[in-house]
Formats: structure tokens, sequence, C-alpha cells
């Protein structure tokens, strides 16, 4: 059942692009945009290596899993959006403050 | 079947290739409208290799919620990030950072590919036969009170999983709604393309969350999906201008959106008081129990996910709900 | 009556309670601020209550849905997890009295379904037997903290807050990563059965540095601690609170978990524990470094936070060869930090509502005009800096010792000047407390619930100092760490 590994490795794949994405992007909607697509690498992961069973039907506590998942991950990405769009009527800018000043 | 196992070989390959190429293009697309055009088409992609993997449940879910909606959550944020934009104009520039210096530009790309090479040879020496917790499932499915040995996982055997995460999406909407209210008035008239595409769709989308509800007990679907669906509906109808009452926001809205979790707390404590176990369906009542529990977490989650959308406390005149 | 006591379900309670608490107080606005304290106060009794049988009966294991391991998810209690629900029923008690007067009446009626989550949250995720189900508490804890972080509004606060979840969420995400690779490579999810099926493969080597990662940066470990100051110093005063004492140590928690379950194979080979101990000598003298340096009151305790946490993961490297002593150390230290921060993070909350303002260096004669407020932060300040008595002082013993039997000089070096640096910072704080300002400020009524609860909660660090043995009788229940070598 090779065809679980190549979309497992394409997961690892997806996962350290995203990640470069996360911490190399300033602005705030590219950094949620690279954990969406983080989020989903991982259950590329989960799903694909749940399909080793060769000629039954895949496992399916990983497919639970996956949707469990995806529901966080929507939560998740609608709680950081509105927090963005907060950050950004204060600051003018989509971006984290940059905090190596002090305020007094 | 030589040809067909090499034909499938080539569309599994073009697939992932399709999904790393459109990930990367997503991530550094400089125009923040076509990186979230991307993004969706990529969790459309993403459905497509769920269906290849034998994961129909999660390519409903991912084709639903993690590309449908939350594109409209990208773009409801894009739209109200950069507000002067007209509606032509939908080219959003926004600078991709570049790290100053040779070394840290080129650091963090290093750690990555060893990091991916460490993760693949990791992944590749798992073992390429293995049965998981599948015998597992299907030795019990009989007594779960479902046919779909997916929602028999999610809604009997990790049930509680399902409920701490109906609570964190409750809990989404919370904070969202504690960060700020929004007006409920309606901006602008849709257009008669919206108008007319928001009446005839929404009742087929209603139909269909129903169909995909009752399905999901012997067959690909069950409530996130339905939720999903249901949610879709919510989100076309606000794009087309409507609002709902302003007498339905306080209390009845509030009772609707926690009926989910609601549901499954109040069940779960009372099946510990009968059967002494959280959680634990007597066989009989099994079936019945866990389409009541569907049923009220697809309300809850299509409302939470309509009002995600919205994006902030609805108000009334009165003042605040 | 003792069986009844012992029969009821306590442990499902903890996680029932503060779920329909919550979603009663969302309902229901109006009646948030009187439902949220009920129900706090009904977790306490639920805790005391587990506690009472765990003593009776030993560990408490329950498996949801009747389906048990390795299909369902189950439920598990030992002496650890006891300590931190009682450590969480404690500082959530005493802060939800706190907030009841803190907050007025809008920002109360978002503030008490927030809190009443996290709490089923974090009590969720001390009971939980199941690496899956611990990543989907830790979402529910990180987006309640969250929010809770963003109630204070402005662009401290919500900058904080963007860069508290990101870190979370990238934390939870290579964590979910480590399960998936755990699961694939052992069939299941339960942390028992891992323990049993684990062996010292490249997928636990993967499994171990994905997850040790991740919650290392959701423990804001040096140099991963970088999220923490802001979101901590900006947050409301009680939010502060609970997330140095109890949100950071619930990543911890699982950290050690995995660490004496899961990774258990690993342990023999040096490189890990060390590098975790360096860490945490790294966090201990850099947070208090830049604890020094602070001019604003909550940035420097949030730094001091920092530090403190460094302090527990000095007893990775001393584990294996001092063994229990070494663990029980960092319990304790755990256990009288968050009674201590809180106090401080409360008191401080307390100067902020005085004066209007939290700069060290204006904090006008504080010990005349708020007494119990400056005498909370004294005693508070006491453990922190590992005085006798306290609880800081039972752990830090314990560590010393530990450390000096094995000969580690550097990490006995380490400790003391963590305390030294400790004593440095707190004293400068309670220096400008005795003296006056040079501008005089207007001062508001801080009302009395807001100062004992404080008071208490630093009276509860220092009585530590006298209860070791009980506490310590109380976390062996199960033997967590190991003691007796044989898997329970």
């Amino acid at each position: 059942m090779s065809a679980s590994f190549l979309y497992a490795l394409v997961g690892i794949g997806l996962f350290s692009l995203s990640l470069y994405g996360l911490i190399v992007h300033a602005h705030l909607l590219r950094k949620i945009l690279a954990l969406n697509v983080m989020g989903s690498s991982i259950f590329l992961v989960l799903v694909a290596l749940a399909k080793r069973t060769n000629e039954a039907p895949p496992d399916a506590v990983p497919h639970a899993m996956v949707i469990t998942g995806i529901v966080v991950a929507v939560s998740a990405t609608a709680l950081a959006l509105t927090l963005m769009l907060k950050l950004t009527a204060e600051t003018g800018r989509a971006e984290l403050p940059d905090d190596q000043r002090e305020s007094h | 079947m030589e040809a067909l196992t090499l034909l499938a070989w080539m569309f599994d390959g073009l697939l992932g290739l399709g999904l790393l190429w459109l990930a990367w293009r997503a991530l550094t697309c400089p125009d923040l409208f076509r990186a979230i055009v991307l993004f969706i088409a990529f969790g459309l992609l993403m459905a497509l290799a769920w269906v290849r993997l034998d994961a129909p449940d999660v390519a409903l879910a991912e084709a639903a919620i993690g590309a449908g909606l939350t594109g409209a959550l990208l773009m409801a944020a894009l739209a109200k990030l950069h507000p002067t934009e007209t509606n032509d104009n939908l080219s959003v520039q926004a600078e991709i950072s570049r790290p100053k210096g040779r070394l840290l530009q080129w650091l963090p790309v290093v750690a990555l590919l060893l990091v991916s090479a460490g993760l693949g040879y990791v992944v590749l020496s798992l073992p390429p036969y293995v049965t998981g917790l599948s015998a597992e499932v299907a030795a019990n499915l009989k007594t779960s009170g479902v046919d779909n040995p997916v929602t028999a996982v999610l809604l009997n055997f990790r049930g509680y999983d399902t409920l701490l995460e109906m609570v964190v999406l409750l809990l989404a909407l919370l904070g969202v709604w504690s960060l700020g209210g929004t007006e409920l008035h309606r901006d602008t008239a849709p257009g008669i393309v919206l108008d007319t595409l928001a009446r005839v769709l929404v009742p087929l989308l209603i139909l269909v969350a129903a169909y995909l509800l009752w399905v999901g007990g012997h067959a690909p679907g069950g409530a996130f999906q339905a939720g999903a669906v249901l949610g879709a509906a919510g989100v076309l109808l606000l794009l087309a201008g409507w609002r709902p009452r302003v007498g339905l926001m306080a209390w009845p809205l509030r009772l609707m959106l926690v009926a989910g979790p609601g549901a499954f707390v109040i069940i779960a404590a009372l099946l510990y008081m009968i059967e002494g176990q959280l959680l634990e369906f007597p066989t009989a009542q099994a079936g019945i129990l866990i389409l009541v529990l569907e049923t009220a977490a697809t309300v809850s989650i299509g409302l939470t996910l309509a009002a995600l959308f919205l994006g902030g406390r609805p108000r009334n005149d009165k003042g605040l709900t | 009556m003792g069986t009844a006591l012992t029969d009821s379900p306590w442990g499902v309670m903890l996680i029932l309670l503060p779920l329909a608490g919550g979603m009663i107080c969302f309902i229901w606005p109006r009646m948030a601020q009187v439902l949220g304290l009920v129900t706090v106060f009904s977790v306490a009794l639920s805790v005391v209550g587990l506690a009472w049988q765990m003593l009776d009966t030993g560990v408490y294991r329950h498996a949801v849905g009747g389906w048990g391991a390795p299909l369902g998810i189950d439920l598990y209690a030992d002496g650890l997890s006891l300590l931190m629900l009682l450590v969480t029923a404690m500082v959530g008690f005493a802060v939800s009295v706190y907030s009841a007067a803190f907050f007025e009446r809008e920002d109360a009626t978002r503030f008490w379904p927030l809190w009443l989550f996290l709490l089923a949250a974090l009590n969720a995720l001390f009971l939980s037997a199941d690496i899956f189900n611990i990543y989907v508490t830790f979402e529910l804890m990180g987006l309640a903290a969250v929010a809770l972080v963003a109630l204070a509004g402005g662009r401290d606060a919500l900058g904080g807050a963007m860069r508290y979840l990101l870190a979370a969420l990238l934390g939870s995400l290579a964590y979910l990563l480590g399960v998936a690779l755990l699961y694939h490579g052992f069939g299941t999810v339960d942390i028992a059965l891992l323990a049993e099926r684990v062996d010292a493969s490249p997928v636990v080597w993967a499994a171990l540095g994905l997850m040790g990662t991740g919650l290392l940066l959701k423990t804001a470990v040096f140099p991963l601690h970088f999220w923490l100051p802001p979101a901590h110093a900006h947050a409301p005063a009680p939010v502060s609170a609970l997330l140095s004492a109890l949100v950071v140590k619930a990543s911890f928690y699982i950290l050690l978990r995995l660490w004496l379950e899961v990774f258990e194979p690993l342990i023999g080979s040096e490189g890990v524990h060390t590098l975790l101990g360096l860490l945490g000598a790294m966090a201990v003298l850099w947070g208090s470094v830049q604890a020094l340096r602070q001019t604003r009151l909550k940035l420097l305790i949030a730094y001091s936070t920092v530090a403190q946490i460094g302090y527990m993961f000095l007893a990775f490297p001393l584990a294996a060869a001092a063994g229990v002593a070494a663990w029980n150390a960092a319990a304790y230290l755990a256990f009288s930090h968050a009674l201590a921060k809180a106090a401080m993070f409360l008191a401080a909350g307390n100067l902020l509502r005085f004066g209007g303002h939290d700069r060290i260096a204006d904090l006008d004669r504080v010990v005349q005009r708020l007494p119990l407020t400056a005498a909370a932060f004294a005693l508070a300040g006491v453990s922190i800096m590992g005085l006798p008595p306290s609880g800081g002082f039972i752990g830090k013993w314990l560590m010393l010792e530990a450390a000096l039997v094995q000969g580690r000089w550097d990490l006995v070096a380490v400790i003391i000047l963590g305390g030294l640096l400790a004593a440095a910072y707190i004293f400068k704080v309670l220096g400008y407390a005795f003296t006056q300002a040079d501008v005089v400020h207007e001062s508001r009524a801080v009302p009395a619930s807001m100062e004992w609860a404080a008071l208490l909660l630093a009276l509860g660090a220092v009585l530590l100092g006298f209860l070791a043995v009980p506490v310590l009788s109380l976390v062996g229940i199960g033997d967590p760490f190991g003691a007796s070598e044989i898997r329970p």
C-alpha cells in the first residue's frame, strides 16, 4: 500500500513548507494561512497511514480524529482572524506589534 | 493490471505534487486575495486526496469546513481588513517578508530540510501493513448503534472527544463575541443574481444537510458534515443581506447555539446516573441517542459557523444582547 | 457516609460541572457572576471529594463510554494529577472571588463563561489518559486563555493575545504530529498502553522531538518563552494569575507524564535530559535577570514566571540518579509557585486598581495605604525567593538535596544564583513600596475581597512550607514517579 506512504510524505513536505511560512512571514493573515496548511498536513499524515490495511477498509479512528481536528482548526482560525482584525484596528498594521520598545 | 496501477500512481503523484505546489503558491503569493483563492483550491484538492485514501467522511468535512467555510472566513476577514478596495479591484498586495542577511535567510530552509528528511525517514520506517484499531472498531460496530464506523467512533467510542470539540467551537464563538459586537443592519442590497441564488440554494442546502445527517448512520455523512452545509446556507443568507429578527437574538439564539454541546453534557450525565459510566450508551437505545445527539449537534454547528462568519455579537437597537 | 463519598462520580463532575456552568452562564448572562461562583465552589468541593476517594481506594480510572482503552478514552488520576487538580481548585476559587469584584458588569458577562470553560479544560487535561484527547483539551484551554487575555483590550493586550494564540497553535500542531506518529507506530493513543508497547525506535525519537518541542513552547521554556511576558503582563490581573499559575503548568504536567510513561525507554540516553536541564538553567538565569530590568510590575512578575519554570526543568537531569526526590521537588515547586505567583498577580492587580498604573518606581508608600496587598506580595515573594518557611523553600531544598547528592555543583550554583536574583527583584519592588514617590497619584478604593484573595493565596504558599509530608504522601498515590519501578 505504498500510496499511503506517498501521501504521508507529501504531508511531511507540507508540514515543513507551512512551518517555514509561519516563521518567515510577518503579515498575520499569512501566518494564519500557514497554520491552516500545517493542520491539513498533519491530517494528511494521519489519514494516509491509516490506509495501510491492504484490501480491508481503512482504520476509522484516524478519520474521526481528523474530522475533530478540522472542526478545531476552523474554530481557531475564526478566533485568530477576529483577533487580527481587532489588532489591526488598534495599530493600523496586520502584524504582531514590535515589543522591543517598552511602553511606559 | 499493470496499466491501472501505473495510472493510479501517476494520479496520486500528480495530486501530491499539486498539493505541494498549491500550498507553496498560496503561502508565497504577494496578493492576499489570490493567496486565499489558492488556499481554497488547495482544500478542494485535499478533499480529492481524502477520496483517494478511502476517507469519504473526511472528504465531505474537508470540502465543507476546511475549504468552504474556512475560505469564507478568510475572505470576510480580508474584506474587513481592506474595506477601501472596491469590488472591481480585488488585488490586495501585502509584502512578503525577506529576512535580512544571507545566513538568516538560509538557516530556516536548511533546518527545515533536515527536519523533513528526518520525519520522512521516520514515516518510511513504519510497517507497511498494520490494522491499527480497525479490528476493535469492526468487532464492536454492531453494539454501537450505527453502521458507519467513523460515526461510531465519533459519537460512541470516542464521543468524549466530540463533546469537547463542540465546546471548542462554541468557545471560539464566545471569544469572537467578546472581542466586539457588530451592527445588524444590511449595508448594501444584494444583486439579483445573489438574491435568486440564495432563494434557490438555501432550501436545497437545508435538505442536503438533513439528508447528510440521516445517512451518516450507515454511509459517509454525519453531524459535522450536515452542520457545515447548514452553516454554508447561513453564510449564503448573510451574504444575500438577510438578517434575523432582532427579538430572536437573545436567549433563543444562545439556547440553540448551546444545544449541541448541551445535549451531550445532559445525556452524558444522565447515562452516568443510569449506566454507571460516562457516555455509556445502552445497546438498544444507542442508535436513537446518537441520532438525537447528532441532530442537536447539526443545529448548533450550523448556527455557530454562520455566526462566526458574521464575525461579531449581534447588537439590537436597545444595546447589547 | 464513607461509601456515599467514595462512590460519587467526583472525577466526572470535575469536567461536567464547569462545562454546564459555562453554558448556562452563556445563555443567562445576567446570572453569570452568581452561577460562576457557585460552579467554581462546587468544583472545589468535588476535588476534595476526589481526594477523599483516592485516599481510600487508590488511583482513579474511568473508562468513558464503557469501552476502555484502546477503543475508548480513559480518565485517570494518580497523586500527581490530584495535586494539579487541587492547585487548580484552590487558585481557581481565589481568583473567582477576586474576579467577582474586579470585573464590571459588561466584562463580567464575558469573563465567566470563558473562565468556566478554561476550568473545564484544565480539569479534563489533568484527568485524561489519552494523548489525542489531551490535544483537544489543549485547544480548548488555548482558545479560552487567549480570549481571556484579549478581554483587557488595547494594543498591548491584543498583541500579547495574538502572539499567544500563534504560539499555542504551533505548539499544539507539533504535539499532534507526534500523536499521529505514535498512533501509527503502536496502534493506540492511550498512555498506559503506549507505555507498554513503546520501544527505542526512530518513531519514538521523532515523537519525543515533536511533542517535546511543542510542549516546551507551550510551557514557555527558554528560548521559546517569547510569547509569555506580553501575554501574562497585559492580560487583566485575574487572568494573568490563572495563566501563570495554572495554564503554563498544564503543558509541563503533560511533558512530565509523557516523559515518565511513554518516553521512558529513551531516558537512558544522556542527551535529552541534559538539554532540558540546560534550558531550565538558562531560563532561571535569563528570566531572573530580565525581571530585574523591568520597570513595570506585571512584566517583572511575568519574567519571574519564566525563571520559576526553569527550576522545574532542573529535575530532568537530576531524576536520572535521584529519581523520586527530584520529581517530588518539581511537583512541590509547581504547587507553591502556582499559589505564590497567583497571589503576586492579584496583588499587582490591586496596585493597578489603586494607583491606575503599575510602574514600580511610582509605588507610592503602598505598604501604608494597602497593607494587605503589600503583605500578600511580600509573603508570595518569600516563596518565590525560596526562603523558609514556605512551599518554595521546600521545593528548592529538595532540589538542592538531589543536586548535592549527585555532586551536580553546576545546578547547585544555578539554584542559589536564581534565589539571589529573585531576592533582588522582590526587594526592589518592596523597597519602592515603602518609600514615597516623587509624584502623588490619585487613588481608587480596592474592594476588600480582592485584597483578601491575594493575601490568602500568599498565606497558602507559606503554609505549604509546613505541609511537606502530607502533600508528598498525596502525590505518591498511584506512584506516578515509578519509585517501585513496577508499572501500575
